[in-house]
């Protein structure tokens, strides 16, 4: 049993020589029993009650070995007196607070803590005083400002009808550091486990030793434990893609990105896969697996396949139907330019024996058979017309093909006295054949269809969405907005009973050429008001 | 002296259209031209008439009118042969045509053809062959007296 003594310092009164004698034999005595307190091993610790708080100075006894364990032992301990006050701290707990422990002793424990946590302190003692044992845990903060995370085990200590605490601090560090690395452990092997993408972990042997459930699903039975190369028999043409290969490639350090593989299925179709592997090496470079990702492309590939026919099919079809726009506008005409020229021999040669109106009727079959072969020779442009010239395609500068074009009309812009002129144009990336359709067929156009007023037509040229944008404007006779639309159309005229000469054919040979190059025409009209045809254009690359 | 009506001299026509031989003759009659019209409906006939003529069972043609669209060996094959016909490779050739597009006219030239005459649909302008004819034939054998 410990006791502890507590030695009051006592006050020096004004003493005569006697009174100091029989003062001195006292207090001798009294050190006489206190050291034969201490040498029998009743006294295991002195208080002294110094002017800057009590001290305690602590003896060996008969409980030596037990107070050995507790200067030794791991954890902290504290003994702590009224008013949480350290009477006694080992050195482990000591060095915990990064203190002397000479200074430990006499500081109030709470002094260490947060205020939430010294009620939780207050807390655990009111259970250990009524229970036997109470536990907090809680964080301690060092005067170096280091916080540590304890928990402390609280047992009452009745010694010598003083009410004091023994308290057991352990240091909880290491076992949080643990925690934290067991919940990134688990958060990786969650995230692994939960990847979207069939991800496997293999060992140097080929043995699937991590993976995601995606790759379960994939392979269509249980994979972790099994054999790679078993459990996903891949293949690159035919040859087969296993680990040996992947391994091989991870040991010269080289990740395979992106490798289409196929993998055998029974019974059914092989899957196409995509398949990326990545070595998984110690801090001292050895190897100690690979990380492969797996990705399922086979409806990817099947829709590709699906498209990739779809468009041949049209291609086809819309080669077909050129073919046939071609022949039937080239064969037809032939039989077409016959009927013409004998329609008219029969007109020259019996022109004396005809009567009543057969030479009218006749003229009537001759212009109808030059109408139709007009509209074959169109047609045939038409099914020409966004077809690529030999070459590369070109860079043409807008501007000269605008002089040549001008240069076409010479005749026509004198006769109506028109003004035709444009801004600065740019250099596009079109066959300089197609632009000059277009510039053909808009400046035409804009003789043609001219009001009363004195021609005037001018063409601009601007920037758009990463194209060019030309404008042709007239101050013609104007298009009223429901048939702007129309026009584009193949065929497709405003004007009838032969006030404006042409087939209809200007405006979608201009729509064909611009959307080969992936731009749009349009117009902005208004009826009386002139036109302004718009398109778009790439421009030549920088 | 040759008279102004070629009526020594023969011509032929290899085309497989009834009505442009009809049309062919109508201008070369009434271009006023009384030279013999030969007519061979496909290229095989075309062959074998210069092969006739290169073994000299007839005479040769003074000018060849040929469409190349004609059945069996077409017109192509029937000017490689011409050419390589010791009699004939010289002869003056007018190649009648439907089409008029600048990538057939160099076709045509580049098969050394003489002419190019496109197919028109006006009376008028197809009897401008019977000129074209006389102004090749005046060319090669001298103007009428």
């Amino acid at each position: 049993m410990s006791t502890i003594l507590s030695q009051p310092s006592k006050p020096e009164p004004q003493l005569s020589d006697q009174d100091l004698i029989q003062d001195l034999v006292a207090r001798l005595a009294e050190a006489e029993e206190t050291i034969r307190a201490i040498y029998s091993g009743e006294v295991d610790a002195v208080v002294v009650n110094n002017p800057s708080g009590p001290k305690v100075y602590t003896l060996e006894g008969a409980d030596h070995p037990y107070r050995v364990m507790v200067e030794h032992m791991h954890e902290g301990t504290v003994t702590l007196g009224r008013d949480h006050l350290i009477l006694y701290a080992n050195p482990q707990f000591s060095k915990l607070m990064d203190m002397p422990s000479d200074l430990t002793t006499g500081t109030r424990f709470d002094h260490f803590l947060q205020p939430a946590d010294a009620r939780r302190l207050n807390t655990a003692i009111e259970a250990a005083v009524a229970h036997g044992y109470g536990m907090a845990e809680l964080e301690l903060h060092t005067p170096a400002r280091t916080i540590i995370p304890v928990r402390l085990s609280i047992t009452p200590l009745d010694v010598a009808g003083m009410q004091n605490l023994c308290v057991l601090v352990s240091d909880l560090r290491e076992q949080r550091r643990n925690e934290a690395i067991f919940k990134e452990e688990r958060l990786s092997r969650l995230i692994l486990e939960q990847a979207g993408e069939a991800i496997v972990v293999i060992d140097p042997a080929g043995i699937i030793v991590r993976r995601s459930e995606s790759a379960t699903q994939l392979a269509r039975r249980p994979v972790l434990m099994g054999p790679f190369d078993e459990v996903f028999p891949l293949t690159v043409a035919g040859e087969a893609f296993d680990t040996a290969r992947i391994l091989a490639a991870a040991r010269t350090g080289a990740p395979i990105s992106g490798v289409e593989v196929e993998m055998a299925r029974p019974d059914e179709d092989a899957s196409a896969l995509l398949m990326s592997a990545c070595p998984l090496s110690s801090d001292g470079n050895e190897l100690l697996g690979c990380v492969i990702t797996l990705t399922d492309i086979t409806g990817r590939k099947r829709a590709e396949e699906a498209l990739a026919s779809q468009a041949q099919e049209l291609e086809r079809s819309n080669s077909d139907l050129r073919q046939f726009a071609y022949s039937a506008s080239h064969d037809l005409r032939e039989p077409l330019r016959q009927l013409a020229v004998f329609s008219e021999l029969l007109q020259v040669r019996y022109q004396d024996k005809l009567t009543g109106d057969a030479g009218v009727l006749i003229q009537h079959a001759v212009d109808s058979a030059h109408r139709m072969e007009g509209l074959l020779k169109d047609l045939l442009s038409y099914t020409q017309a966004a077809d690529a010239p030999q070459g590369a395609a070109a860079s043409t500068d807008a501007n000269e093909v605008f002089r040549k074009t001008i240069a076409v009309f010479d005749a026509r812009i004198a006769e109506c006295s028109a003004h035709v002129d444009c801004d600065p144009l740019p250099v596009l990336a079109v066959h300089e054949v197609h632009l000059t359709q277009l510039f053909q067929n808009l400046i035409g156009n804009s003789l043609k269809y001219r009001s009363q007023e004195p021609v005037r037509i001018h063409i601009s040229a601007e920037r758009m969405d990463g194209m060019w944008k030309l404008a042709v404007a007239d101050n013609g006779i104007g298009i009223d907005p429901p048939y702007q639309r129309q026009v584009f159309g193949l065929f497709q005229r405003l004007h009838g009973g032969g006030k404006y000469s042409g087939s209809g054919i200007g405006l979608a040979i201009c729509q064909k050429i611009v959307q080969r190059y992936g731009g749009r025409i349009w117009v902005e009209s208004e009826l009386g008001r002139g036109s302004r045809f718009l398109f778009t254009l790439p421009g030549e690359k920088a | 002296m040759t008279p102004d009506n070629f009526d020594q001299l023969s011509l032929l026509v290899v085309e497989d259209s009834v009505a442009d031989v009809f049309l062919v003759k109508e201008a070369i009659k009434e271009e006023g031209l009384k030279c013999r019209i030969e007519v061979a409906d496909d290229g095989e006939e075309a062959i074998r008439i210069l092969d006739s003529v290169d073994s000299g069972s007839q005479g040769p043609p003074s000018l060849l009118l040929v469409d190349l669209n004609v059945p069996r060996h077409d017109g192509t094959q029937v000017l490689e042969r011409l050419r390589r016909s010791p009699r004939c490779k010289g002869t003056p050739v007018v190649m009648m045509s439907t089409s008029d597009t600048p990538a057939e006219r160099k076709r045509a030239f580049d098969l050394g053809v003489t002419e190019y005459f496109c197919k028109p649909s006006s009376l008028a302008e197809f009897m401008e062959l019977g000129k074209l004819v006389r102004r090749l034939l005046e060319e090669e054998h001298g103007a009428a007296a």
